[in-house]
């Protein structure tokens, strides 16, 4: 069931949408962009790494020990 | 007639077709190269941010027991202790610098600073165990220190649940009720900063990317290098993005312990990695424990467009972490209740050791991320939503859901509106305290033994809770690409907010926020707007650009230009203790108080550093006048050493008088840092003919600058403020003039300049002002290449002492605390060289560098020997 799940989401993921060059034009708006302000996401991601235990995938960027 | 307007009608709704088509395809086409990396971000963008978090104040709780005024017996109250610490303060500055070359390969440059202080929970304790020491003026509390080892002993019932006094009954004594309030014990720390640079190397083929990365973060306790690479590949006509990364970090502890915990503290488990180290000063009580960390990160992502108005992002993560994972300043209480110890019928006695806690040295970690981004069409707006499943195996569980609304409002401003929430389970070995009814042997071995757990954390971030945020971004496109970016966010931190329940107390929550400002110079569209004008040609036309050490000594030749630049200065003081011009022995600095602000005198500064970060913008209203911002953002730090033949500070249990904290503090190093002086000014040119130009500066110098820096409590005993050279700021409104006159011919420049620095207050508000300041310099400089030249300059320099003194506490123990012991005459010479870029796609930009060589110093009361300054300059006008 999982196994069929994967392939449907997959399939959709692939084939299920094309969208032409010409189509773009709202996709390429900067308010689209995955992150549109990544220098806030920085400066608040360290706060949230000092304080938060789900560090997760800031782990190889640095950031320091935050021992407060 | 009809017809051809018909007809005319027709063609233009053709035309307006075409128009539309030919639009949606530029912009289809600038999407193209990397269209899933975030769009907006220029290739070549230099990006300067300072932000500021600040954290409320924690609540404290303590059992207070005056006596009964009436009865004269005690008459114990649970109370709100006053919290008289401040709560943590950060404050961070960002400098961010892209470029492209060859190109095909982009190059990120990030430099990171932060300076924190403030105080923290180091441990949590019942509130009837007294961990917060009250401080009472005429039985009044006014606040509390903090105390690893009560006063008396912890009370539990026989199912050992915590007690506390709560009443007094003339014949059996003290009354007891539940006890269950917790309570953190604060400790403060004194600033300290961290520093960080990092690199990201990247290179691009049509439909893929690969890219390498690396840098190191430093603190005086904690040391972390890492590096990273990963790759992008671009399916299905860029409808699909595949990414994959990987990550290695090392990082290394050197905490040192605090000597005031120390002997409180149980470190048994940690004896081997613990190294007492003889300090400079005499009184040593050194203690750092040392520890090693390695991570291990592997990611998988994949972005995926779902129509001309949506795309998706799932990635996933997973994280190995080995080696010391502990905060080195985290302790635990454990409680030995001893059965046979009742002090009164269903009341124990127990004993306490705090041990430093220990966690697992594994820990596996699985994030998954998922984000949607939605374009909404009637208002031009996107809503981006991200969900993230965090799970490792100290038990933690961890769900985050953040959403932004991206709205552009037009003429180049956009809001962007956020919520997040967190939450989190405890760890597995997350305790509050712990207990156990083994009593206290005080045998080490046996103690340690008889502790309930394996492995035992209090730290906050542990336990089970919920955090929820909202903020603010608003940002502003300027013309010429700069922008401007400003940020703000509200945090809650409550146990209450935990998913499902069940979360910490709340006298572990609290509140914060964080505000930043970032400015961007897109430098490719800088360059496109110079590459129009002839201006520039002007600028190339004037001679060698002046020492990066001279300030204010350049124009803006032209009506509507700008520039911006950034300025590092580096200043050390090394030497030999010096009185007036020659070197003095200590014995001659230990013969008057008066040398150190009218106390016994111990120690000397031994070295002394100062880095300096300044921002300038400068415009041109018109040709004859510029107008400059220039904020500034320090850090500095001292280390101190012990006077030959100063006498012992005396024992710790006398506290206040002899001055035993204050020396023993002298100990480490002292650092400050965060946003300095900000000054605004105004450039007039008075004279101008080619060879001969001559300008007047007239500016103030505001007080953004924190001059109400302290030392930590410590050994019971308040430090007061810190030494007045390492204050951020002058504390006072000053006028900052200066007349510049710059020649060149052919290839020789040359200059000259006076500036001063005159105080407009009498005081700042702890009571002092530093001494005015009057510096002349000259400068010659030859053209060894078109974009090239060397200099010379000589530097004269007086400045007045301090007057006043801090009118808050402050204990003097060296020289450095005395007003009369700043300032003097200083004479410099300075070497330095100066690249310009004439033409090229870096057009416009300008990078100095200066040595300046102390040739002699004559200082005011006793000072260290000066050992250089350095300063490098980079401007860009356009």
């Amino acid at each position: 069931m999982i196994a069929k799940l994967q392939i449907l989401i997959f399939a959709v993921l692939l084939s299920g949408c094309s969208v032409a060059p010409w189509e773009r034009g709202n996709l390429a708006k900067p308010q689209m962009a995955l992150d549109s302000h990544p220098t806030q996401t920085e400066f608040r991601g360290h706060a949230y790494g000092s304080r938060e235990a789900a560090t997760g995938s800031s782990v190889g960027a640095g950031g320091g020990c935050g021992c407060y | 007639m009809a017809v051809t307007k018909k007809r005319r009608a027709k063609q233009k709704r053709s035309q307006k077709k075409v128009g539309s088509a030919l639009q949606a395809l530029t912009t289809a086409a600038m999407v193209l190269p990397g269209m899933l990396s975030p769009v907006q971000a220029s290739d070549e963008e230099v990006t300067i941010q300072y932000g500021h978090y600040e954290e409320t104040k924690r609540d404290i709780y303590g059992v207070h027991i005056p006596n009964d005024p009436v009865t004269g017996f005690p008459a114990p109250d649970k109370i709100k202790i006053p919290n008289i610490m401040k709560p943590i303060t950060v404050d961070s500055l960002h400098a961010q610098a892209k470029t492209r070359f060859l190109d095909r390969f982009k190059f990120t440059a990030n430099y990171t600073e932060d300076t924190w202080s403030g105080a923290s929970p180091i441990a949590t304790a019942p509130v009837g165990f007294f961990a917060n020491h009250l401080i009472e003026e005429a039985d009044q509390v006014t606040g509390a220190s903090p105390y690893l080892a009560s006063l008396s002993q912890m009370n539990f019932d026989e199912q050992l649940n915590p007690l506390m006094i709560d009443g007094f009954d003339p014949f059996s004594g003290f009354t007891y009720a539940n006890g269950e309030q917790l309570v953190h014990t604060l400790a403060m720390a004194s600033p300290e900063t961290r520093k960080q640079g990092d690199f990201n190397l990247t290179y691009e083929w049509n439909n893929a990317t690969a890219s390498v990365g690396g840098g190191i973060s430093i603190e005086n306790d904690y040391e972390s290098r890492f590096v990273n690479w990963g790759g992008t590949l671009d399916l299905n006509s860029k409808l699909t993005t595949l990414s994959f990364n990987q990550s290695y970090t090392n990082s290394t502890t050197s905490a040192l312990l605090d000597h005031d915990a120390i002997p409180y503290l149980n470190r048994f488990a940690y004896e081997d990695q613990i190294v007492g180290t003889s300090p400079k000063v005499r009184v040593s009580v050194h203690s750092t424990l040392f520890g090693e960390r390695e991570d291990w990160s592997t990611g998988f992502g994949i972005t995926q467009v779902l129509g001309k108005n949506s795309l998706i992002e799932i990635s996933a993560n997973y994280t190995r972490s080995k080696g010391f994972m502990e905060n080195p300043y985290k302790a635990v209480y454990v409680f030995y209740v001893n059965p046979a110890n009742v002090v009164a019928p269903g009341v124990l006695g127990g004993g306490v050791i705090a041990y430093l806690e220990e966690r697992p040295d594994e820990r596996n970690q699985w994030t998954i991320n998922t984000r949607f981004v939605q374009h909404i069409e009637p208002l031009n707006a996107a809503l981006n939503i991200n969900y993230r499943f965090f799970d490792d195996d100290w038990g933690i569980n961890a769900h985050t859901l953040e959403a932004d609304w991206v709205q552009p409002l037009g003429r180049g401003w956009t809001i962007t509106p956020t919520i997040r929430y967190y939450s989190q389970d405890r760890a597995d070995f997350y305790h509050p305290y712990l207990v156990t009814k083994k009593r206290k042997t005080n045998n080490k071995a046996e103690d340690y033994a008889n502790i309930p757990e394996q492995y035992f954390s209090s730290d906050h971030r542990l336990s089970g809770y919920g955090a929820l945020s909202g903020g603010l971004v608003l940002s502003k496109q300027f013309s010429k690409g700069v922008s401007l970016e400003m940020g703000f966010e509200y945090y809650t931190h409550e146990g209450a907010l935990k998913l499902g329940g069940d979360g910490e107390d709340d006298y572990a929550d609290f509140r914060s926020y964080s505000a930043n400002a970032a400015l961007k110079v897109d430098l490719s569209t800088v360059g496109r707007s110079i590459a129009y004008s002839d201006h520039v040609h002007n600028h190339m036309d004037h001679g060698a650009p002046a020492p990066a050490g001279v300030m204010s000594a350049h124009m803006l030749g032209n009506a509507g230009e700008w520039m911006i630049g950034y300025k590092y200065m580096y200043g050390r003081q090394a030497g030999d203790m010096l009185q007036g011009n020659n070197k003095v022995s200590d014995s001659v600095i230990l013969a008057s108080d008066s040398n150190c602000g009218g106390s016994q005198c111990y120690v000397a500064t031994d070295d002394m550093t100062m880095h300096m970060h300044m921002f300038n913008i400068m415009y041109a209203p018109t040709d004859w006048l510029n107008l400059m911002l220039m904020p500034t953002f320090v850090d500095m730090s001292m280390n101190m050493r012990s006077l030959d033949g100063a006498p012992s500070p005396g024992a710790a249990s006398g506290a206040a008088t002899n001055n035993y904290a204050e020396v023993v503090h002298a100990n480490h190093e002292h650092m400050t840092g965060g946003l300095g002086d900000t000054n605004i000014s105004a450039l007039f040119k008075l004279y101008d003919n080619n060879t001969h130009h001559l300008h007047l500066g007239l500016g103030v110098s505001a007080p953004t600058g924190d001059v109400k820096i302290e030392l930590r409590r410590t050994h019971k005993v308040d430090l007061g403020m810190i030494h007045y050279g390492m204050q951020l700021g002058s504390g006072t409104w000053d006028f900052t003039p200066s007349l510049t006159y710059t020649g060149q011919v052919n290839k020789w420049s040359w200059g000259a300049q006076a500036s001063g620095i005159k105080r407009l207050e009498r005081q700042n508000e702890v009571g002092y002002r530093l001494g005015d300041k009057f510096q002349s310099t000259a400068w010659g400089s030859y053209k060894l290449l078109n974009w090239l030249s060397m200099s010379v300059r000589g530097v004269y320099t007086s400045q007045g002492s301090l007057h006043g003194e801090y009118n808050k506490d402050h204990r003097p123990i060296g020289p450095m605390d005395s007003p009369e012991s700043y300032g003097g005459e200083y004479y410099d010479l300075g070497f330095g060289i100066n690249a310009m870029v004439p033409s090229g796609d870096l057009a416009g930009n300008s990078l100095s560098v200066e040595w300046l060589q102390p040739m002699e110093d004559d200082v005011n009361g006793f000072q260290l020997e000066r050992d250089g300054a350095l300063s490098v300059n980079w401007g860009y006008a356009f």
